[in-house]
């Protein structure tokens, strides 16, 4: 009985301390953003943590966090935002976005949820829509999009965090 | 698309706007606040629409209004929002000569009102915690207060039902009320309920005004009436209106150049 | 293997000769090696959890993340539960079937508890992050995720299956039903296997790790199917045992002496068990391990049993020519772990046969080596005659500690006795093989004497 109590024990202290160190390092730093100028691609991330429930306070440069899928990289043809991989029940979703100049050039969509046939008709129409209305609606200089609506609130969270990171 | 702040840019004032976004009520509703108010202001206005959903969820077999349409509530029994909701779905019926109904096919189905009001109210419920510049976007029906920035209006952009990625035109305003109802969208099909068939003459149209409820509503109801909405609209105070028709090109009412961009002829 | 020099060592003339050609050392794995790999391939586990998880906040989101790790450990859980149990001779030899049985079922049970609050923590999670409730959302999981039922099938398996394996519940259970029920985990396995790539967010868009985790699963299922399954086969084609003979040694004990082709090349060595399947008609169904009594030779193996019961009195009416089916030999209870040149055999009960082979071949010089026997009773006592001819023969201590603790009214066991009877016990090796109560206490009088734990070596038959 004891070597189970034992075992519990670690299993639910060893669960809290993983889940916790991601959650601090989701709640990053209250800095105001900084520019997205130089493409060091230091691998630093900003948060973005959206999920359903969760206010994103948007941040540029966060505490480092390592070996996250969410980050930044740089190149010459601009910077690379990733959101943070919002998961949905659904599967999760990650979205990309490209940014130059505080323009979004591109977006891509990294992670999507393939695993029913319902899913993979929504992303054959979805996705392509989505990505580029994205563009079209930064280049319109608009602040928001009305018109169909798809069940598309992974794809939203996530590119939500992206531009919260990319501080646009 | 629904909710994808795309580039507000940093305001004069050097902060960013507190964005959220919230999965309720079968869609995902994104709130925009340009103005610095108290976290709880957003927590009140996200807990009332959990408790719109709550209360009026047809996919809820505990919903009051899930219970009122099997009989084991009167309507008495029910909040004085439920009462409100269905006093406000026979008003708007009546407005739309039955195009809107608050009873498609014999059940009791107020969510082509709920969601717009429910809206209206989490903006009402933002206004009253000290926000006047804010934005609350339910799944493409938006609720607009004040403006953007300082000096510059609110900018939304219309999806083009034939050109996915394109706009159609641009609505721009404060303190103004966006719903686009069509064939491009999702989920249940918008049903003629003169002809019991899919109302498919018209793939967008979009009606501006200042209250989400009635906008949302009747916008409803413009799509389901097809061509016939062209001279409907045009009785309606207060309301502009933009229809992009399965075949053929757009229209528009005689007020729409006030609220939004008139499309180059192409 | 050691070897004492010492002249005092007569050669003496053996009636069963140990195998003539020196073997090469078979691979033996050291349980701290194997527990240490298992711990590291648990790391890369929860590693690629982390790896695929930017962030964690928020109620329903702490649940799910929950969820999948203990998912995650949990399908890990399983594969390394089944490997151990593939009876790979390298981990048969080397950390022996009755430690690896208890690595089994202790590690089962935590597998099934990590089944069940994965299922229990994604469904709560989900319902958190939907703010649906439980039911509904349990109802969603079923219905319209894919391989979810499977899995929860699968899942109501693991817990029978570890139901019936509690130990109030075996007790009242015939070995052979619970060993059939046992079976069904691999149903479970198959079941649940598909709804990891299916619906586990760390493998739905990350092949790398899909191939992995198939590898590992394709791994221990070939080592599986070839220890267990085809392995026996080939053996019984290639040695064709069947019984000699069978002697009956004393009342209610029979050697039953097999015979066979190319026996050395099994490599058994003294300490050792085979399980066992007589084919008769009442036998065939059953397979029983049994230690062999003595070394085996090219030519014989000879296994000694006393009548407890059904299938060890019927083994008493075996006719020679009789086919046996043997998988083994398997067992860690053998001279490799001995360290020190003094060493003593602990035997009670059914455990003195493996004492009875190791006492005839376990190099040690005269006056090294002592056999204890603890018997209830003189009518216990098996094979007397030939542990005096080989105690004789090698100047080898032997003594037979008789009569039950109750009539003795002390325990000629414990530490103060052992002391008095075996001169400088804190510098030998013991080797203790016997009835659970038996060995529990002799064990601890070994330690208050001084023994240290490395250095005393058990064998349960609590299989």
């Amino acid at each position: 009985m004891r070597r189970a109590a034992l075992a519990l024990v670690a299993t639910v202290v060893g669960l809290v301390l993983l889940l916790g160190f991601k959650t601090h390092s989701a709640t990053s730093t209250a800095s105001p953003p900084a520019a997205v100028s130089a493409p060091t691609g230091s691998g630093s991330s900003g948060s973005g943590s959206s999920r359903s429930g969760s206010t994103s306070s948007p941040s540029g440069t966060g505490s480092g966090q390592s070996g996250g899928t969410a980050g930044q990289s740089g190149t010459a043809a601009g910077i690379k935002v990733t959101g943070s991989s919002v998961g949905t029940q659904y599967g999760p979703v990650q979205v990309q976005v490209t940014v130059a100049n505080k323009k979004i050039t591109a977006v891509t969509v990294l992670r999507y949820p393939t695993s029913t046939g319902r899913d993979q008709q929504i992303n054959s129409y979805a996705i392509p829509v989505l990505k580029s209305e994205t563009l079209s609606a930064q280049n319109a200089n608009i602040d928001m999009v009305s018109g169909a609506t798809y069940t598309s609130l992974g794809y939203i969270k996530s590119l939500q965090s992206a531009l919260d990171q990319a501080g646009l | 698309m629904s909710g994808v702040a795309a580039v507000p840019g940093l305001l004069p004032t050097g902060r960013l706007p507190t964005r959220h976004v919230e999965h309720v009520m079968g869609t995902v509703v994104s709130f925009d606040l340009r103005d610095e108010v108290a976290p709880t202001v957003l927590t009140d206005a996200v807990e009332w629409l959990h408790r719109v959903d709550r209360t009026f969820s047809t996919y809820r077999s505990d919903s009051q209004i899930s219970r009122l349409d099997r009989g084991e509530l009167t309507a008495a029994d029910c909040d004085a929002d439920v009462r409100s909701v269905l006093a406000l779905g026979s008003a708007l019926a009546k407005a739309s000569h039955g195009y809107f109904t608050v009873r498609p096919a014999g059940r009791l189905d107020p969510s082509g009102v709920v969601k717009g009001w429910a809206i209206e109210r989490a903006s009402d419920i933002l206004r009253a915690g000290g926000s006047a510049n804010h934005a609350v976007n339910g799944g493409g029906d938006i609720q607009l207060a004040g403006e953007a920035a300082p000096g510059q209006p609110w900018r939304v952009g219309i999806a083009h039902p034939h050109q996915p990625g394109e706009l159609v035109t641009v609505v721009s305003g404060r303190d103004i009320a966006v719903a686009t109802s069509g064939t491009a969208e999702r989920g249940d099909h918008i049903v003629n309920p003169v002809t019991g068939r899919p109302a498919t003459e018209l793939a967008s149209i979009t009606l501006v005004g200042r209250d989400l409820t009635t906008v949302d509503a009747y916008a409803t109801a413009a799509a389901a009436m097809g061509n016939a909405a062209r001279e409907w609209v045009l009785e309606l105070d207060g309301i502009a209106a933009f229809a992009v028709p399965a075949a053929g090109a757009p229209w528009w009412s005689a007020d729409w150049a006030a609220v939004g961009s008139v499309p180059v002829a192409a | 293997m050691a070897t004492w020099t010492d002249q005092r060592v007569r050669p003496a003339p053996r009636a069963v000769v140990p195998p003539p050609s020196p073997r090469p050392q078979p691979a033996r794995s050291q349980p701290r090696t194997v527990l240490g790999l298992i711990a590291l391939g648990a790391l890369a586990v929860v590693a690629l959890w982390w790896l695929d998880t930017p962030s964690v906040s928020g109620f329903g989101d702490w649940l799910t993340n929950a969820g999948r790790i203990t998912g995650l450990l949990a399908g890990y859980a399983v594969v390394i539960l089944l490997a151990l149990m593939a009876r790979i001779p390298a981990m048969e030899r080397g950390i022996g079937t009755d430690r690896l049985a208890r690595w089994h079922s202790m590690g089962g049970r935590y597998t099934v508890s990590l089944v069940v609050a994965h299922a229990l923590l994604i469904t709560w999670g989900y319902a958190v992050t939907a703010h649906t409730n439980v039911a509904s959302q349990t109802a969603t999981l079923l219905t319209s995720y894919p391989d979810v039922l499977m899995a929860t099938v699968a899942g109501g398996l693991f817990v029978l299956v570890g139901a019936v394996s509690a130990r109030a519940a075996r007790a009242r259970l015939r070995y052979e039903t619970w060993y059939h029920l046992h079976f069904y985990t691999y149903l479970a396995v198959a079941l649940a296997f598909s709804h990891q790539f299916a619906v586990g967010a760390d493998f739905m868009t990350n092949l790398p790790a899909r191939l992995l985790w198939s590898a590992l699963y394709a791994g221990v299922a070939a080592l599986l199917v070839w220890h267990r399954f085809v392995t026996p086969v080939r053996q019984a084609l290639r040695h064709r045992l069947r019984v000699a003979a069978v002697h009956r040694e004393a009342p209610g004990v029979v050697s039953v002496h097999i015979t066979g082709r190319h026996l050395d090349e099994l490599a058994a060595e003294p300490g050792q068990f085979f399980r066992w399947r007589f084919l008769t008609r009442d036998l065939w169904w059953s397979s029983n391990p049994y230690s062999l009594s003595a070394p085996a030779s090219a030519r014989l193996l000879r296994i000694t049993v006393k009548d407890l019961g059904d299938h060890s009195a019927a083994l008493a009416r075996l006719a020679p020519g009789t086919r046996v089916f043997a998988e083994g030999p398997y067992g860690a209870f053998t001279a490799a772990r001995r360290s020190r040149p003094k060493v003593l055999l602990l035997g009670g009960g059914v455990g003195i046969t493996p004492m009875r082979a190791l006492f005839e071949t376990l190099p040690a010089g005269p006056g090294d080596l002592t056999l204890v026997y603890r018997a209830s009773r003189q009518a216990d006592v098996v094979l007397r005659r030939e542990l005096d001819a080989i105690a004789a023969r090698r100047g080898a201590q032997l003594h037979y500690l008789l009569g039950s603790r109750a009539k003795l009214g002390y325990d000629p066991l414990d530490a103060r006795r052992l002391r008095a009877l075996v001169p400088d016990l804190a510098a030998h090796d013991v080797y203790l093989c016997g009835p659970d109560a038996m060995t529990e206490a002799a064990e601890r009088s070994l330690r208050a004497a001084g023994v240290p734990r490395s250095r005393i070596h058990a064998e349960s038959f609590q299989l």
